[in-house]
């Protein structure tokens, strides 16, 4: 049982919202998600990864937010973590993700 | 194709002979059933033909014995018959015939039906070998996966005190590997070190990565170094091997008994747990730096957090694959669950097992969807491994003696190289009192961390108040550092040997001068900015005070003089 993704373009800025659980079955998902906007690494852009509707998240998602850091330029990267519900918070927390992604 | 024709009527098999021979088959006859049967396993053909009545043996039961015979491959069997009713051509199947021909024989029915037929035996020694072949490298990769087994388990348990009295532990994979490495071992100073990593998945993939984990733990344990030694060795050693999207969440403790204190370095692990004689919370402990194997460690990365035991302290670390145990309902143990237990009703030393119970009565029958550890310290029985003979094997005391040292660095070595390990491992190599390595590591990280931060790049610590301030900071230091061309550290060591009243020796009494060739900062402010930061900062000086037996600045603030007393 995995999660759902939709992806909302605007100008400048990309959100991917995950809906259910997030974790090692979305990969291929996400990826997809993301991947179009990082091809071209001249073009800045904002992400924005909205968990409003994230029940779970597994380490394997925790993976994922770090690949797409890189492919969108490591510290360079303006990579927003939004509205995660206070377990998700604390397992991004305790992971101290705050130092890689901007977390509100 | 090779077929043998069985048939009593000599007219119909010469007819069938002819007919199969001008396309090209090879053809043999059989008079009837008992010698069709005795010529098919002395012959193997490939197709048969099969009369029904026939004297000896008839077709029926001369098709049943060839089907057995028969019974790894395909060897299709085609009844001739001029029966047309339905009973007899059920007969046909029943007995194993695939097929059947009806008597006078049309020459485009027979052709058609050996090639249909031919197609289906192609088929089916194309699915035997395949199968064949599946089961072979089945069977293969078992035995690759048994031996790797075999492999992992000694490799990552050589060694490992995971069985001393004061450690209970549980650690169950999911797979047939563990993702979760759990290790123990004590360093030459008698500190027990132990290690929880959780590795981002779980199966061989992960338990490929706790390899080099394992092995960087033992090694570096061995040779004294410390915790943050460790821990950023094991970071950058994951770095190089595995992809960005694996991490390794990891707790690194070191337990010392006779000094009571217990250090930490908790990079994405839940929270550490410190529980007093009473069972009841007395302290948690959370992680404060990222999982190993996701960036290279700046100088705070390494800092480990220094707390106090009491006698009776239980520690207790897990992995999220606990708190995370789902039943069938979806619903998690959580961390509430596991937390409730040590509310001071249960008695400490039962703790363990009725938390194992309890995890396991909520789980059910529910399938683990991840590897699973719990470890429990408890300090009371500390002891009882010290005066045990792999613990004297495992330490060598060298009789405190007269001696020092003196290092002097220029700004151009500093911005090549950090020299720390250096001065820490001469020291180490010479003097290494028991239960005092972390101490006087710390001691000699502070004050150089100071000199070189405060004391010549003129940095200030409440930058680093902030995640964006923290980032600052770094790149502030390597900006000045960079720029450095002038001043320089100076470290002087005399370590002298302390007599009790009858000219015994009882430790010795190590005299630590740091300076730097900067125009002095102001200490005290360093101290007080500290004191209230401890999730970013070190609490550099408040910390070394804490540690030593005696600690003065000069004015205007270049020179630190320590003083450190050890005690056999």
């Amino acid at each position: 049982m995995s999660g759902t993704i939709s992806i909302a373009r605007a100008d400048q800025e990309t959100t991917i919202s995950i809906k259910g659980r997030f974790n090692f079955e979305m990969h291929s998902q996400f990826r997809a998600a993301y991947q179009e906007e990082t091809v071209d690494k001249n073009r800045s852009r904002r992400f924005i990864i909205d968990l409003t509707g994230t029940e779970y998240i597994d380490s394997s998602a925790l993976g994922m937010l770090l690949l797409l850091r890189e492919e969108a330029g490591t510290n360079e990267a303006d990579i927003e973590i939004a509205n995660a519900r206070p377990e998700i918070r604390k397992i991004l927390e305790t992971a101290n993700f705050q130092r890689l992604f901007k977390i509100t | 194709m090779k077929i043998l024709i069985v048939d009593d009527d000599r007219i119909n098999s010469t007819i069938l002979n002819r007919l199969l021979s001008r396309e090209g088959h090879q053809v043999l006859s059989a008079g009837d059933g008992l010698a069709g049967v005795e010529m098919f396993a002395s012959e193997r053909p490939e197709l048969v033909l099969m009369d029904i009545r026939m004297p000896l043996m008839n077709g029926y039961e001369a098709a049943k014995e060839i089907k057995r015979i028969s019974s790894d491959r395909f060897v299709p069997v085609i009844f001739l018959t001029a029966v047309t009713d339905e009973e007899g051509l059920v007969q046909c199947i029943e007995s194993g015939g695939d097929d059947f021909l009806t008597k006078p024989f049309n020459r485009t029915i027979l052709q058609a039906k050996i090639e249909a037929m031919e197609r289906i035996r192609r088929l089916h020694t194309e699915l035997h070998s395949q199968k064949e072949q599946l089961e072979q490298h089945q069977e293969r990769v078992q035995q690759e996966l048994d031996i790797s087994q075999h492999l992992f388990t000694n490799i990552v348990r050589a060694g490992s005190l995971l069985d001393a009295p004061c450690l209970r532990h549980m650690s169950v994979p999911m797979s047939q590997f563990n993702g979760d490495l759990l290790v123990a071992s004590y360093n030459p100073a008698g500190g027990l070190h132990i290690m929880l990593g959780d590795f981002t998945g779980h199966g061989l993939s992960a338990a490929v990565g706790a390899m080099p984990l394992s092995e960087i733990f033992y090694g570096m344990t061995a040779q004294g170094y410390s915790i943050g030694d460790i821990a950023e060795e094991m970071n950058a050693k994951l770095l190089d091997i595995m992809p960005t999207r694996m991490f390794c969440a990891a707790c690194l403790l070191e337990v010392d008994f006779r000094q009571q204190s217990l250090m930490v370095w908790n990079g994405g692990l839940p929270d550490l747990l410190l529980v007093d004689g009473q069972g009841q919370l007395q302290q948690r402990i959370p992680s404060n730096h990222l999982p190993m194997g996701i960036q290279s460690f700046t100088p705070d990365d390494r800092k480990v957090g220094i707390f106090e035991l009491r006698n009776k302290t239980r520690i207790y670390l897990y992995s999220d694959g606990l708190t995370e145990a789902t039943r069938s309902d979806h619903e998690m143990f959580g961390y509430e669950r596991l937390e409730r237990h040590f509310d001071g009703t249960i008695p400490p030393d039962k703790l363990f097992d009725t938390i194992l119970a309890a995890l396991e009565h909520f789980r059910g029958d529910a399938q683990q969807t991840d590897d699973i550890s719990f470890l429990e310290i408890d300090c009371a029985k500390a002891g009882e491994e010290l005066v045990g003979d792999r613990f004297s094997q495992a330490r060598k005391t060298i009789p405190p003696t007269n001696w020092s040292l003196s290092f002097f660095f220029s700004p151009q070595l500093l911005q090549t190289v950090d020299p720390l390990p250096a001065i820490i491992n001469s020291v180490m190599n010479l003097q290494s009192p028991i239960g005092h390595r972390e101490r006087i590591y710390t001691i000699l990280a502070e004050l150089f961390s100071n000199a070189l931060d405060h004391g010549l790049l003129g940095l200030d610590t409440r930058i680093k108040r902030t995640p964006e301030g923290f980032v600052r900071y770094y790149a502030l230091r390597e900006d000045r550092l960079a720029a450095l061309d002038r001043g320089f550290i100076r470290l002087d060591l005399t370590h002298t040997p302390q007599f009790d009243d009858k000219q015994q020796k009882i430790g010795g009494e190590m005299h630590i001068r740091m300076e730097d060739g900067g125009p002095g900062f102001d200490h005290r402010h360093v101290h007080s900015a500290l004191e209230g930061n401890t999730s970013h900062g070190s609490r550099g000086i408040a910390l070394v005070r804490s540690l030593c037996t005696k600690l003065a600045y000069n004015e205007p603030g270049n020179c630190a003089e320590v003083v450190y007393r050890w005690t056999i």
